[in-house]
Parts: C-alpha cells; structure tokens; sequence
C-alpha cells in the first residue's frame, strides 16, 4: 500500500460513475452552503488527492451514532463516504471479525500514521482503571490513546464522545469522561447530539475529506456551518412562540394546531443544532414536528439539567438574538484547521457558557 | 484443535462489546463462558430523579432498539400511574415500535449475520461466488439495496416519532403526534415500498405465501431472493443442527393494543405452552460482577462488584424464570403465538431456526403494520392524559426485535427509587447461576465444532441470537 489512491479513483472503483461523482460533488458543495463555483474545486481535490484514511472506534455508547450514519443522508453521499471509510476500521461495519479485525486497524494504524482521521463513537469510562468497557481484552481508554497518537485529527462522534452524555448522568457509575479529556495533543471536531444528524456527520467528514483540513469550528469545537444556530431560531413553530400560543397538555386542542412547545419544556431557545433546518430521518421531520420538545440533545449536560419536561426559565420572551459566534466576542474564535488544544478549548467554553447564561438568563 | 482454551472476541458487527471463552475437547467446544466487558450503570443514573425522565435517557441504553427501550419505559410509568394508552395511541405506538422491529431484523440479516459466509475461509463451497456478490460487508449487492430500503422504511418514524434513534413521541398515555390524513397516506406508500423490496430483493415471492409455510421443511424448499441463496447455504453448512435451544422460550406478548398483544404472551417449555409469571422472575448475581443475591427485579439493586471477584466472569447478571434460563427473542416470539412454522423451526433451535423465526416475523409484521395503518383514525385521540403519582410501582414489559424487555420501576415522593432493566441479551448471554446452570448462548455453543484459526461455526452461533451488548449490561 506505498501508493495511496485518490478519492475519485476508490470511487470508481467502488462502481460509482462519472455523472454521480460530479452529483456527488455538487450535493456536497450544498450541504455545506458552498456555491456552485466550489463544486469543480471539489471534484479537483477529489480527482487528485490521495484518500484520507479513517479509523472508526466505539467506546462506552450505544451506536446511536453509527446507526444514524448509516440510514440518513442523501443515498449516494452515503454510498462514497461509506466506500471511503470501510477501507479501514469500522467496529460495527467491516467484515473482519475478531483478533484479524484487530490486526487490520493495527495495521491501518500504522501504515497511515500521522495521515488519518480518528472518528470516535462513545467515551472511555475511567472508574476501575478502565475496566467498565474493554475492547480486545484491554480497556478501551488505551485503545483510544494509542489510536489518537497516530491521527491528523480527531472527530467526536455524538454527544457521548463531545460531551459524556447519559452514561455521564449523576451519579456517573464508570466515570464516563469525553474524550478530550484523554486526548489532550490532537485537534478535536466536536459533532454532538443523541445522535448527530446524519447529514451533519457526511458534511463534516466529506469537508475534511475533500479539504484536508477541519471546517471553521465555534468556541465549543463545533462545525459552525452546523451549529451556528439554535432549534428555535428556525422552527417551524417560531410564530406561535412569538404569539404566546403554547401547547398545555399532550394532544390538547393546541397541539392538534401546531402551537409551541415551549411549556412542555421544549429546549429547542437554548440548543444550537440543525434539526429545524436540515430535519431527520432523510428531512422527513424532527422532534418537534411529532408534537414533543427538544430536550437539547446537542448541548453539553443536557443530561443533567433537572427534569427534560420542566420549561425553560432562563430565556426572554422576546429580543434574545445572540447566536453562539457573537457570545463572547472577546474570546478568539478557532478558525479552519487551527490546532485547538484542550486547555484553551476548555477554557473559552468555560467563558462563553458563563457569558450565555448572563445575555439569556 | 484438541483440549485448549480458546477466546473468542472482541466481535465486531456486533452491538457492543462481546468477549467469548470456549474449552475445547476432541474439536468441539465443552463448555462456553460469555462475558459482556461492558458496564455503564444507568438504573443507577436514574434513582432520584423525575419518573418521566426514564423516557428520555433509558432509549439511550441502546442506539438500535431504543423504540423499545422507551415503550418499555413508557409501559412501566403508565402502570404507575394507573394509566392505559388511548386505543389509537397504542396503534400508532405499534407502528413505531414495529417499524424499528422489522428494521432491526433487516440490519440484523445483512449487515451482522450473513457477511461471515462471504468470507475466505469458506471459498471452496459451491456457493461461495454468489456469496461474495451479494453479502459481502458493505459492498454486496444485497447489503446496500437492504441499508437503502431500511432507511426508506424509516421514514415512518419521522412521519410519526420526529426522529430515530432516541425517539420521545412514545408516552404513557400514547404518542405525541396525532397523524392526520396525509401522513396516514404517506405512511401507506412508504410500506407499499418496502413490500416490494421484500417481495422482489429478499423474499423473491409474495410475503404471505411465506407466511403459509407449514414447517422446516417446507422452508428449504423456498425458491426466491436472497433467501434462497442463504437456504443453500444453510443446507450445506448443516446450519439446522448447529447451536440449538434449550427448548425453553419466553415472549411477553408484542404490541399492546386495546384488543391485546398482536403477538401472543406466553412461554413454551418442551413444547408446551404455559402463561408468564412475572412473579417468578429473579436476577441471580452468583456468576456477574455484582453484589447482592437473587431478587426479583423490583427488589433488586446494580451494585457492581469493583473487585471483579470469581466466580464471576461479566458485568451482566442472570435472569431466570421458575428458575430457569430462557431462551427469547423473535423464534420465541412466533413459536409462543403458535405459527406453525415456528413451531416447526423451535422443536430443534439452532442457527437456522433463529434467523428462519426472524424472517418469519418481519414478513407477519408488514403484514400487521399495513393493516394498523388502514386503522389509524386521524381526529382520534391518540394520548390519554394523567399525572404521575407520589408513590407507586410499575412495570412495562414489551417485546424488543432482539426479545423480552423489561423495566420495573418503583416511585417514591415523586422520585424514582429504583429502577431494574432486564434486556433480551441478558435473558439469551446470561452468565451461570448458582446452581451452575449455563445462559441459552453458553448451552447453545457446546458441542459446537471448532476448526481452523478462525472458528466461524461459533461466530454463527453468537450472531444467531441477534446480541445486543448495550442493551445487556446497560
């Protein structure tokens, strides 16, 4: 494997033709929100450079991400980025069972080091020296570390991976820890929520796979392109909101009429995530649309935030149009593919929540 | 391969984490322990919160059946409090917790179970050519028209749920959203679409005449679609007497609707049908990780033991019904309701009665679901309203793709108290008892033949139950 191939040739490889390589290119250049001009650059960069390897590790989760993954997202986009990432370490998908699937990320490791991308699904859990979540007989927190110490950098799958998630509840048994707390040398893309949208996860890995660096992040390590707005900034519901028309009870009169959500502790006014615009399930709907709120599965320790069915009460009715990049403004934004290293990553997060909670509460 | 000590794992395309100890004698396996090397601790999570809250976190148990997590947990809150979903609202919970089924079993078929036949080691059988074109991991034919139909399907869940996985429109009073006209039009046409995926990719022929086999033997003879190429496969592996059963099955009865389960409750032991008692339920620790003894599941604690202590070999605990192990899952399922090729497939058990009962049901469960659909009655109620008790206990036990699942959950002073989750991987992968008495999975690999590096007759076994690790030791 000295010669690494290019995208467009594992592509046609893989069967896929030349007019749905050039539809795959202009689909990826949309759901960016890049212009059509991007989309011979795309092609280009796919013609001509080598493939970006990507080894894909499970930890303490529940494949949530995975599934997601694999449903959603535009058929063919799926298809090419599926093709691309199987050629390496996939836990769930590939066809190598047992210690030969070990031996193959092993080698994948080792014959892409420092040139791959580590996507991470689930955490470690670091009670016990590890041993709530053992992988190959050895706990997966130093599976996570050796694979981490080879990679270009490091893609956070899911809130579980961003942020710790459920398994992270008080009292948090296994010390389920997100895992730039373990990875603390390497660029960390954050991709939260329970599970990520899948047409988020293929934008995000078809952008570092066609660029070769990582999308314009927010102070969290979110994709911007993703993450830049709240649930509720799009909602479809948004005007019943503004009119004070409110659902009161399940299946009332109301909620037959389409009213908001908000006093059925809708969390959609504090969650940055794309849901409303981008929707679930190929963009057939999203939680709200079934008549339930969002309980703010994209947001760091939305788990433990009292219970998922109180309403808010840290929002204002009216006037709240900051958005997570004008938070703060003081605090540098980490753009492209700066290096974001952990301790300022942590500390910026630690000001703009602070400062979120002084504009929203 | 003559008296060794083998292990087997980690398994991949595998939900979760699976480690697999095998003694070997004269090329057979003697005796299997099975260790789930995963813990993650959540009905601790969930003691002092607000009950309603277990909808929301105990579907992140499992990205695969987290439907049946959460109807599991919506069942339970319901009996708390004394409450029943509304006629329709329990109909349009069915389509959502169906849909999620049959998508499971479709995963289950192409993605996990059948790419190990595509695989080297077997390249010098008849078959193996087909094989590899259609059920190759990722590339094969079959998979990928299979992940496509899948996520086709559903779009019932964004139709009547809002999102999958971790869905929240399942309630204890019913669903969220009340369908109206138009998706009840757009529900039809998406099933109308995976109809005909089934009839012309895997089936090869209309699914009710594959609900008219009449047993097992009827069933090699089945001419079309990928099936028939797996049937081949099977005959010629000897899969039929591979892994079998104890013949001891449980299912409590899937889909709730006002009329009953759509899928009968029952158990089967030796052929003979006999009702739950759920009162007879106990989780014994004497092979697990965890402290305390043998409790029903609403007196019973998850204290995990942090010094891993022997006898125990695995974070999962071992349910018992009467005392006995039980074997659950779709097979269980379909022979409880008594379809005659069931029946038929459960006399022997094994790897072919497994994945045979799971294609069974997900051909009787189109069938179900079209006909729910043709019910839904836009303009209904589809929630019943009711408010959450101070103090109470209830239990919510439904039928997951992968079988029986239970929580049992007990409110004080508005809080949970404690709450108990026994997963069908914890009923089929569960550790030794006190008495010695090995899990379904551990009785089903011996005797199981072990050759060459790889042994893939044991991997077909474990597949064969469909685990999920997750959900298991949760």
């Amino acid at each position: 494997m000295s010669q690494i191939e290019t995208f467009y040739e594992v592509m046609r490889r893989q069967g896929i033709t030349r007019r749905s390589f050039m539809k795959y290119c202009s689909l990826t250049a949309s759901a960016l929100g890049l212009g059509p001009a991007f989309v011979p650059r795309i092609a280009h960069a796919m013609e001509t450079k080598p493939r970006t390897p990507v080894i894909w590790v499970n930890g303490l989760e529940c494949t949530c991400c995975s599934e997601s993954f694999i449903r959603g997202a535009h058929p063919l986009a799926k298809d090419v980025v599926l093709s691309m990432i199987s050629l390496d370490y996939s836990h769930v998908l590939m066809a190598a069972a047992g210690h030969a699937a070990e031996a193959a990320m092993a080698e994948a490791m080792e014959t892409h080091r420092g040139n791959y991308i580590l996507a991470v699904e689930g955490n470690p859990p670091l009670n016990e020296d590890g041993m709530f979540c053992i992988v190959g007989g050895r706990p997966f927190v130093e599976k996570l570390k050796e694979a981490a110490a080879g990679a270009k950098a490091v893609i956070a799958w899911g809130a579980c991976a961003s942020y710790g998630c459920v398994q992270a509840a008080k009292p948090n048994p296994t010390q389920a820890t997100p895992i730039h707390k373990v990875i603390t040398d390497k660029p960390i893309i954050k991709i939260p929520g329970c599970p990520p949208i899948a047409e988020v996860m293929t934008g995000v890995i078809t952008y570092m796979l066609t660029f070769g660096r990582l999308p314009e992040l927010d102070r969290q390590g979110r994709p911007a392109m993703f993450y830049g707005q709240r649930i509720h900034d799009k909602c479809y519901r948004r005007p019943h909101f503004d009119a004070g028309q409110f659902v009161e009870a399940w299946d009332d009169e109301n909620a037959r009429k389409g009213y908001c959500l908000y006093k059925m502790g809708c969390k959609g006014p504090t969650t940055y995530n794309a849901c409303s615009t981008i929707g679930w399930n190929e963009g057939v709907s999203f939680p709200i649309q079934s008549g339930h709120g969002c309980i703010g599965c994209s947001e760091d320790g939305f788990w433990d935030q009292g219970t998922f069915y109180n309403r808010l009460t840290n929002i204002k009715q009216f006037g709240v149009e900051a958005n997570a990049d004008q938070v703060g403004l003081t605090a540098a934004g980490v753009v492209g593919g700066a290096v974001a290293v952990h301790a300022a990553i942590s500390a910026l997060k630690r000001a703009q929540k602070k400062t979120q909670d002084k504009v929203e509460g | 391969m003559t008296d060794a000590r083998l292990v087997v794992g980690p398994f991949n395309r595998v939900e979760g984490d699976l480690e697999v100890t095998l003694d070997v004698a004269q090329g057979r396996v003697a005796r299997a322990q099975v260790n789930a090397p995963l813990y993650r601790g959540f009905e601790r999570m969930l003691e002092g919160r607000d009950p309603r809250d277990a909808l929301v976190i105990t579907p992140r148990i499992c990205g695969i059946c987290s439907i049946s997590q959460s109807a599991a947990a919506a069942r339970a809150l319901g009996a708390a409090m004394g409450l029943d979903p509304t006629p329709q609202g329990a109909l349009a919970a069915a389509l959502i917790h169906a849909a999620e089924n049959v998508a499971d079993h479709l995963t289950h078929f192409h993605l996990f179970f059948i790419p190990d036949f595509a695989r080297p080691e077997y390249a010098g059988r008849p078959w193996h050519g087909r094989a590899v074109e259609r059920f190759t991991a990722l590339d094969g034919g079959a998979q990928r028209s299979a992940v496509q139909a899948r996520a086709e399907l559903l779009h019932v869940m964004g139709l009547l749920a809002g999102k999958w996985p971790h869905t929240l429109a399942i309630q204890p009073g019913g669903v969220t959203r009340a369908p109206g006209p138009r998706e009840k039009a757009r529900l039809a046409a998406t099933l109308r679409a995976f109809r005909r995926y089934l009839e012309t990719v895997l089936f090869g022929g209309p699914l009710e005449a594959f609900c008219a086999i009449p047993d097992s033997a009827s069933l090699m003879r089945w001419p079309g679609g990928d099936l028939a190429l797996f049937l081949e496969i099977a005959a010629d592996l000897g899969l039929e007497g591979l892994g079998p059963a104890a013949g001891r099955f449980l299912s409590y009865g899937a889909y709730p609707l006002a009329e009953g389960p759509a899928f009968a409750a029952g158990v089967l032991v030796a052929g003979r049908p006999g009702p739950v008692l759920q009162a007879d339920i106990r989780e014994d620790l004497s092979h697990a990780w965890m402290l305390g003894s043998p409790a029903h599941p609403l007196e019973g604690v998850t204290t995990p033991d942090e010094t891993m202590a022997a006898p125990g070999y695995s974070w999962c605990k071992a349910p018992r019904l009467a005392g006995l192990p039980m074997e659950v899952g779709a097979l269980a399922r379909q022979a409880v309701d008594g379809h005659p090729l069931a029946l038929s497939l459960a006399a022997r058990g094994g790897v072919l009665a497994r994945v045979g009962g799971r294609l069974l049901e997900l051909a009787r469960t189109q069938i179900l679901m079209e006909a729910w659909v043709a019910d839904l009655a836009p303009g209904a109620s589809f929630m019943a309203q009711g408010a959450v008790p101070r103090d109470g206990v209830g239990a919510g036990l439904v039928e997951a793709a992968r079988g029986s699942l239970g929580h049992w959950m007990r409110i004080r002073n508005g809080r949970i108290a404690t709450y108990q989750i026994i997963a069908p991987t914890t009923w089929n992968f569960s550790p030794r008892d006190a008495a010695g008495v090995p899990g379904p999975l551990e009785a089903a690999l011996e005797g199981t033949p072990v050759d060459g590096a790889v042994p893939l007759a044991v991997q077909h076994v474990v597949r064969s139950f469909d685990p999920c690790m997750v959900c298991t030791v949760h």
